[in-house]
């Protein structure tokens, strides 16, 4: 038995047949092919698998694709836009925030959750924002530092609408 | 590179930041194959029992189920381990510890194969497991391992304990244990295996030693190693747990050979967190002496690390405990005893800090105690005695270059200085306190010889790649290389190809282990790049008719600086008919192995040292413990990449932070009870506060650039200064691992009364 749904990936349409019991990591892992979401645990303890859906921050693990009919998805894949990286990956990249890069596409959409909704944020709002993607390389420092900078971006024109995200629902 | 723009030195972006943060770069389990097979390991939920039976009738007669393996179904050699061959890839007659693999299966989905996992059925004598370390040691325990349950034992002999106690006017004396953790790394263990026409097998696996995976896939394949080529994917950290456990390659080999189809093996989070290696939990017993001016006279210690059911590295990580046991400080009398000791538990093995960080954790608890009793500073005490130029170590080892301890704990000082105006909470259950740790690593494994290896390919263009197989883990080592080779061939870091972890192509540079990379590795690639450039300046002085020493090499062309002329690679090496210049760089590290009977001996070429410092506050209604600040100190020789460097030391004080306070896998009679991270508490981006990092380059002669390392050095002093940061709140010594607000607490109710000052 399989369902079927119509789910806006990056700003892509796809209409999937998913089996119940299977969760938006799988299909977008498995039905397109989307590696960049990371299963780290599968049960929503590590947040490497984080997403954005309908603009929130959610462990794809923990969702199951039946549930996504109609929904917009945004993963790692859709963050850059056509004319090059996302700000947030930008400062990734120079604050040397990422290292074994396993954690690095779900705290990137963690922390673009958060700038959607507060441009602005302390190092203790990014604290607690991130506090759902585990990290064993970093100590987390840089990680705060990049979504710190990235925050300071955020004030130029443009900011926080990349390729595949929409205004959310 | 070009004129005065220097590689090395310099933050630059790791050279596959873009991938990573664009979501591209391919990871274990990211690799899809047509027709591939999903495999899965059936374990035992016994720490330990005798195998009855195993019945794979039902799991077989599965659809979709296209191999179920058991032992006797390995070709070649069914046993594997680093050291010693002990660990069964498949168990025929016993299991050993919980999660110990009994059978294989493989089915077309991974469902199906998690479904014919669960329906092999296998019989158990169920037998008492040997549990606690010491009572195994007792020669009427059960035997874990045929040998006896001494797995090693190591010594260090320096001058006399009685005569050093005896010279002493203070002597402290303790116990301490500290807990079995995991490397807790985001990606789990993973493998795909594929076989060819021909029968050669590819292996793709996240891996510490790729050559390593290849030597046990082919014993238990019984082929040739060169039949055999293992492949590095992009890993997502070890921290020495993708290292020495090649189980995982094995299963994918075995089921690809059997079934001629390509095979993937991925180990779930509680998969990885119950039966993969950990880091030995320890019981320590300290006993250190001083004299009134505050000279340490003897050391003497006895440890015992639980090994678990299998060697794996053990008796080398005790031994690293042995020769650093001392600490980085002068002690003329010095006694250590160490012991591996086997259980019924997951193994452990290599984990960053390899058997420091425990014994650290109790000699430094001991310098505090011995600096209270003699009315010194902390920080002065250990500067009184700490190793500079000149010093001899525990081991007999005199340190001529690089011993920048001294400076780490006098810019510790400074640090403490300006941390103590933060002690204060405004609220009395709340009290404030600042620790020190001071540690040291010996860099590269200890034993000789050890060897790195690097070919650099000079192209007529001047760009080059470089072949290692010290492969990168997470932690910027293939940057490293290139920013090495960019520096030596003057070129910009973009001219420069690395290629790491790949058996067909890369030298075996052993693991990404024992903070070896930089050091060995590094001088490998300068050496060979070194090497390449002077085969071009010959060429080029033959040209010139100059002395090649007269010539520089930058951005492809080679220069004669005095007289303004330059002939770019290209034509050169057309005009001798070269096509590329390929150079070998072998590095091996000057070092002699420890006496096995007195533990003295130079074991490492040159030591990475650290200072740190934590501020902590403790809540004594509930004994819970926050890090509030922390500086680290760390002795790199020469930070390469400074960015890199900051990021280890943060990283370390991360997990070394968790190891003190938060940790611990929890046993209920040898099964684990918490193999998930809701219940392993790693601690979050919230539980940290910002980290200082100040790096101290005390440069090594013999290290590229002067570099040295610092993956463990900076992990070791951790979770000391945490516990020394505890004392100095509340007055209460912590003696076991992890300080959770349960262990806080206890040890609170009984805590005598706090000095008055505080």
């Amino acid at each position: 038995m399989s369902i079927s749904l119509c789910v806006i990936v990056n700003g892509n349409e796809h209409h999937l047949d998913v089996a119940p019991h299977h969760t938006l990591l799988d299909a977008l892992r498995e039905e397109l092919g989307l590696t960049g979401t990371k299963r780290g645990c599968e049960v929503g303890d590590c947040g490497a698998c984080t997403v954005l859906l309908n603009g929130k921050a959610v462990n794809s693990c923990l969702v199951l694709a039946a549930e996504t009919e109609g929904a917009e998805v945004v993963t790692i894949e859709g963050v850059a836009g056509r004319e090059g990286l996302h700000p947030l990956q930008e400062a990734f990249i120079r604050e040397g925030a990422v290292q074994c890069g396993f954690c690095t596409p779900g705290m990137i959409l963690s922390a673009l959750a958060l700038l959607r909704e507060n441009p602005r944020p302390s190092d203790a709002e990014v604290r607690q924002a991130l506090s759902g993607n585990l990290c064993r390389c970093t100590g987390y420092a840089k990680i705060v530092q990049a979504v710190l900078d990235a925050s300071d971006a955020s004030l130029v024109p443009g900011f926080g609408r990349p390729e595949g995200l929409r205004p959310s629902r | 590179m070009a004129d005065n723009q220097k590689a090395v030195g310099v933050s630059v972006p790791r050279i596959e930041a873009r991938e990573k943060v664009l979501g591209r770069s391919v990871y274990v389990d990211d690799l899809r194959r047509e027709g591939m097979i999903w495999g899965k390991v059936v374990r035992s939920p016994h720490p330990r029992a005798r195998i009855v039976h195993v019945d794979v009738t039902e799991a077989r007669g599965l659809p979709g189920v296209v191999a179920v393996l058991t032992a006797a179904d390995v070709p070649g050699d069914r046993y594997v381990g680093p050291l010693v061959k002990d660990q069964p890839i498949l168990c025929s007659s016993s299991v050993r510890f919980e999660g110990d693999a009994v059978a294989l299966v493989a089915a077309t989905a991974e469902e199906v194969a998690e479904t014919a996992r669960d329906a092999v059925r296998v019989e158990y004598e169920i037998l008492e497991p040997v549990l606690d370390p010491i009572a195994a040691m007792s020669p009427e325990a059960p035997q874990v391992q045929a040998g006896g349950n001494v797995a090693s034992y190591s010594k260090l002999r320096r001058g006399d304990v009685e005569v050093g106690f005896r010279a002493a006017d203070v002597i402290v004396e303790d116990s301490f244990s500290t807990q079995m953790i995991d490397h807790a790394y985001l990606e789990p263990e993973g493998a795909v295996a594929e076989v060819d026409a021909e029968g050669k097998v590819t292996i793709w696996v996240c891996s510490q030693y790729p050559h390593y995976d290849r030597q046990e896939v082919a014993r238990v394949l019984g082929v040739s190693l060169a039949r055999v080529r293992v492949i590095q994917t992009t890993t997502g950290g070890g921290f020495g747990g993708k290292f020495g456990s090649p189980l995982v390659s094995c299963y994918a080999a075995l089921l690809a050979a059997r079934t001629g189809r390509p095979a993937k093996v991925l180990y779930t989070r509680e998969e990885s967190l119950r039966t993969t290696v950990k880091r030995h939990p320890y019981r320590i017993h300290y006993k250190v002496g001083a004299t009134r001016s505050g000279k340490l006279t003897a050391v003497e210690a006895r440890f015992v690390g639980d090994t678990g059911a299998y060697l794996v590295v053990g008796r080398a990580v005790v031994g690293k405990s042995t020769s650093h046991g001392a600490g980085p400080y002068e002690v003329p009398h010095v006694k250590m005893d160490g012991y591996a000791v086997y259980t019924n538990k997951a193994p452990a093995g290599a984990m960053r800090g390899y058997g420091v960080p425990q014994v650290a954790v109790a000699y430094e608890s001991l310098l505090d105690e011995l600096a209270r009793k003699l009315n010194l500073d902390p920080i002065e005490f250990r500067l009184k005695n700490v190793l500079r130029e000149g010093s001899q170590t525990a081991t007999g080892q005199t340190l001529l270059h690089s011993v920048g301890v001294a400076e780490t704990l006098e810019r510790a000082a400074d640090a403490r200085r300006e941390m103590t105006p933060h002690l204060k909470t405004g609220k009395p259950y709340l009290k404030r306190g600042i620790g020190v740790g001071v540690s040291w690593h010996g860099i590269g494994a200890a034993r000789s010889p050890s060897q790195a290896t690097a070919y650099v390919n000079l192209c007529g263009d001047g760009s080059a790649t470089v072949l290692c197989g010290s492969v990168d883990i997470g932690q910027g080592s293939n940057t490293l290389f290139s920013q090495i080779a960019a520096e030596e061939l003057g070129v910009p870091l973009d001219q420069i190809s690395v290629v790491t972890g790949d058996t067909l192509t890369t030298p075996d540079c052993e693991a990404t282990t024992a903070t070896r990379v930089t050091y060995l590795s590094g001088n490998a690639v300068r050496l060979a790049a070194e090497k390449a450039k002077g085969t071009a300046l010959e060429l080029a002085a033959k040209h010139f008719g100059c002395l090649p020493e007269h010539l520089i090499l930058a951005r492809g062309k080679v220069q004669v600086p005095d007289a303004a002329l330059e002939i770019s690679l290209t034509d050169l090496f057309k005009k001798h008919a070269v096509q590329q210049i390929s150079a070998l760089g072998v590095f091996s590290p000057d070092c002699t192995p420890l006496d096995p009977e007195t533990g003295q001996g130079s074991p490492h070429a040159t030591y990475g040292f650290g200072t740190h410092v934590a501020l902590v506050e403790v809540d004594q209604e509930t004994g819970a413990v926050r890090l509030v600040d922390y500086a680290a100190f760390n002795d790199v020789g020469k930070a390469i990449n400074p960015q890199a460097v900051e990021g280890q030391i943060e990283g370390a004080v991360a997990m070394g932070t968790g190891y003190a306070l938060s940790e611990g896998m929890i046993f209920d009679r040898g099964k684990i009870l918490n193999p998930s991270f809701a219940t392993y508490l790693l601690l979050t981006a919230a539980d940290l506060p910002p980290v200082r990092v100040g790096l101290v380059e005390a440069p090594e002669p013999t290290g590229p650039y002067g570099a040295k390392g610092v993956g463990e050095p900076s992990m070791n002093p951790v979770a000391a200064a945490v516990i020394n940061a505890i004392y100095d709140a509340v007055g209460v010594r912590i003696r076991e691992l992890p300080a959770v607000p349960e262990t806080v607490f206890a040890a609170l109710k009984t805590r005598q009364p706090l000095p008055a000052d505080r």
